[in-house]
């Protein structure tokens, strides 16, 4: 979750997953093989998160979240959180990629990650303390077993699908990673605003999915040589 | 001696007054103290035990409400489990995708029984982000079916809380905790217990009272017997406090209060306390008892100190009284000063009376000897005749052993004999020669007369039968009388005896005196019937002795020449005692 975290380490790695993403999708147009530029097109757009977006942290737990950063800091926006992309079968397996997800005070940083099949991700330990990273999701079920700070240990993702991840020592740390088989998905940028490039012409169901919200789904005409445009509405609210 | 309309009443004993009187008092006070004190023992012992009562419920209290907080924490505590977290969380996300979601409910279930194993509570329960039953664990599963939804408030809004969940037939006291992830509520944890008399009886054991489980004003479960759950389901309960019903103090106070359901710790204060008032009613009574015997005993000697004094001081007297005895002192009490001055005071009196009666009597002694002599006075021929009857009448009796009482009697009586004679004319009385029939009957009169004379005088009682029968004969032709025999008293005999002795021996205008010898011949002439003969035996036998002394105090008498002191004239000191067998030894003629 993006709570308490750093918008400086928490936009950065979204930042470099983004870029990856967006190569992955140059060199992988949908709909058929290799197209060359101006037979395909792109979906830009922007995202909004609609109030309530401040998340009010349930005390109670027994691990109450813990913030030790600079008194000021900016809250960063849920926008990191959400994913768009269009629902389409590539020819082939899209290229892996490799992402990071790092352990800082007692959160996975970043909270939601995209990534192709056959990518690995790394999950470093940035804390003073020991953490733990399984998952018991269908799609990966892992557990890297626990390790300290400095000590990195990393996990590839072969099936599409959403995994879950959490700490076995911290109950309240989870972070996401979704798994696409192709790589025509985009993470917003922090003004909301996101580009699914290398389309092929055609109609397609583009998907804005939070955790939480779950997905919002708008039909969109791709003409090639042309940028179709989109507006995202993610209404969040407090509980699922 | 007091009376009221003619029916005489004695006054009360005073060892009866005194004692009724201290004792009620006493009593009275003691009663008073015993109800007082009773009433305010078991009005304090009531407020004690109500007191203890509600210490008691109130550390109950405190502790039911610790216990409540730790269970919340351990609820908390539990909640926290990473992998059941994970797996609730997990699962929300695969049934988005819509993938099966059997394995991780698995997962969950299995992670629940671990915790129930380590727990041992009734349920445990896990629930999805719409209320859903993930799965359960706990011997109350039965109830928690896995799907079921429970309406419970929204945990995520509250934090961890209790609430009372409705579970088909059964009501639960659960802690629910929400399942947080990285600050997103994923489901709720419940730990439950069944509201039922079992729970109830659990507390109450931990309560040492009874408890109640209410839902508006209903009781769903109690430890309590049904009439008390009668009494708590008609009485408005308080927070804490006390209430009454039919009579019964009831301590109660709210352990617990969730959603509607309320746990009230109840106890009667009446039950409680009724053995602690008995006992102390009965140590009370008994303390009272033992007072009551001690004042009692108390009155009781109280009453015979004061009485038992006066009873001796009434009882020497009334013995005094009857002995005539105003010789001895009366007893002191020893215990009263007041009562010793009384003996004192009375004794003094009781010597100037005896001082006073003595000294009358030797007053009236020595008119009456002065009579006497004046009688015999009237005829030179009986001059001194009285006192010799009395000195042979003593001589007589000391020679028949009387007494000294006896004695005295007989000399007084004897000095006293012819005093009736002052009632006969001189010209009879000394009439020489033969009396007429008449006049021997003037004479005859003078016992008679003798003894009206002297009875007003009351201490010469005993010397009347002497003064009135000294004429009577042993063979009844004595008079005035005609008694016979031992009806005439022997003092009487005696002087009779000694009277005829004298007149035979004494001189009359008529005849001259005769000797001594031929007196006792006459005397034994007519003893047994004129005389009698004991006495006359006793004459003859002192006679010799009388008249020697008789010699001897003429002698004196003459060289003194004065008239004789009849005061003086005891002549029982200077007869010896004599043997009744010497005196038999004595010859005389009985025929001269």
């Amino acid at each position: 979750m993006a709570f308490c975290r750093h918008p400086g380490r928490s936009v950065s790695n979204p930042g470099v997953v983004a870029l990856v993403a967006l190569g992955a999708a140059l060199a992988w147009p949908a709909a058929g093989g290799p197209v060359r530029a101006g037979e395909v097109g792109s979906i830009v757009g922007d995202v909004r998160v609609v109030t309530p977006s401040s998340r009010r942290l349930v005390t109670a737990g027994a691990y109450p979240g813990r913030h030790v950063g600079l008194p000021g800091e900016q809250v960063s926006t849920e926008l990191d959180n959400v994913i768009v992309y269009v629902d389409v079968k590539g020819p082939g397996a899209p290229p892996p990629m490799r992402a990071t997800i790092r352990q800082v005070d007692e959160e996975f940083v970043p909270h939601v990650v995209s990534v192709t099949t056959g990518s690995t991700v790394d999950f470093p330990n940035d804390d003073l303390i020991f953490h733990n990273v399984f998952s018991l999701s269908r799609s990966a079920t892992f557990d890297l077993g626990r390790y300290p700070r400095g000590a990195s240990k990393s996990r590839t993702f072969n099936r599409p699908g959403i995994v879950k991840v959490f700490c076995h020592l911290h109950s309240h740390m989870s972070a996401i990673v979704r798994v696409f088989d192709h790589p025509h998905f985009a993470t917003p940028d922090d003004e909301g605003r996101f580009t699914l490039p290398n389309l092929a012409p055609g109609r397609y169901d583009v998907v804005a999915w939070h955790e939480r919200v779950g997905e919002v789904t708008h039909n969109v005409t791709v003409t090639a040589g042309q940028a179709s445009t989109l507006s995202f509405s993610l209404p969040l609210t407090d509980s699922r | 001696m007091t009376t009221i309309f003619g029916l005489a009443r004695r006054s009360p004993r005073l060892v009866v007054r005194v004692l009724g009187f201290s004792f009620a008092v006493i009593a009275c006070v003691i009663v008073a103290v015993f109800v007082v004190l009773s009433w305010q023992t078991r009005d304090r012992l009531t407020r004690a035990v109500a007191q203890n009562l509600e210490l008691g419920q109130r550390r109950f209290a405190d502790h039911e409400a610790r216990r409540q907080r730790e269970q919340l924490l351990q609820a908390v505590a539990l909640a926290e489990n990473p992998t059941l977290k994970a797996a609730v969380d997990t699962y929300h996300s695969e049934r988005e995708l819509e993938l099966p979601g059997d394995q991780l409910q698995r997962t969950i279930q299995l992670e629940l029984e671990k915790l129930q194993k380590l727990l041992a509570v009734p349920a445990l329960s896990v629930t999805d982000t719409l209320g859903a039953i993930l799965a359960s664990a706990g011997p109350g599963a039965s109830d928690w079916p896995v799907g079921e939804r429970v309406q419970t408030r929204a945990a995520a809004q509250t934090g961890p809380s209790e609430a009372v969940v409705r579970r088909g037939p059964r009501l639960y006291l659960a802690t629910v905790v929400p399942l947080v992830i990285s600050g997103d509520v994923v489901g709720e944890f419940f730990l439950a217990a069944p509201l039922n008399d079992a729970y109830a009886r659990e507390l109450s054991e931990e309560a040492r009272t009874d408890v109640a489980i209410l839902i508006e004003n209903r009781v769903i479960a109690s430890s309590a017997p049904q009439a008390v759950r009668d009494v708590i389901e008609r009485l408005p309960l308080p927070e804490s406090g006390t209430v009454e019903l039919d009579g019964i103090e009831y301590v109660v106070r709210r352990l617990t209060a969730v959603d509607a359901a309320s746990v009230y710790a109840i106890a009667s204060v009446t039950d409680a306390a009724g053995t602690a008032t008995a006992e102390a009613a009965m140590v009370l009574a008994v303390i009272g008892a033992g007072a009551l015997l001690l004042a009692a005993i108390g009155s009781w000697w109280l009453a015979r100190t004061l009485a038992s004094p006066i009873d001796g001081l009434t009882t020497a007297v009334a013995e005094m009284a009857r002995a005539r005895d105003f010789e001895r002192p009366l007893p002191r009490s020893g215990t009263s000063r007041e009562l010793d001055t009384l003996a004192d005071t009375f004794d003094a009196l009781r010597r100037a009376v005896a001082e006073a009666e003595a000294e009358s009597e030797a007053t009236y002694l020595g008119v009456i000897g002065a009579l006497a002599a004046a009688l015999d006075a009237r005829d030179p021929y009986t001059a001194g005749h009285s006192e010799r009857v009395a000195d042979l009448a003593m001589a007589i009796g000391k020679e028949m052993r009387l007494s000294d009482e006896d004695l005295d009697t007989i000399r007084l009586g004897a000095l006293l004999h012819d005093i009736g004679k002052i009632g006969v004319p001189d010209a009879v009385l000394r009439k020489p020669g033969t009396l007429t029939p008449d006049e021997f009957e003037q004479i005859k009169l003078h016992p008679t007369l003798g003894a009206r004379i002297l009875k007003p005088l009351h201490f010469l009682e005993a010397h009347l039968a002497i003064v009135e029968l000294h004429h009577e004969r042993p063979d009844g032709r004595g008079y005035p009388r005609g008694l016979r025999g031992n009806e005439i008293p022997l003092p009487a005999r005696i002087v009779h005896v000694a009277d005829a002795f004298d007149a035979i021996t004494t001189a009359r205008a008529y005849r001259p005196g005769r000797p001594a010898t031929e007196a006792m011949a006459e005397l034994w002439r007519h003893a047994g019937t004129d005389f009698d003969l004991e006495v006359v035996h006793a004459l003859t036998a002192t006679l010799p002795t009388i008249l020697t002394a008789r010699a001897a105090r003429a002698a004196v008498v003459s060289a003194a020449a004065g008239p004789a002191d009849m005061v003086a004239t005891r002549m029982g000191s200077l007869v010896p005692f004599r043997a009744r067998s010497e005196r038999e030894a004595v010859p005389y003629d009985a025929a001269v």
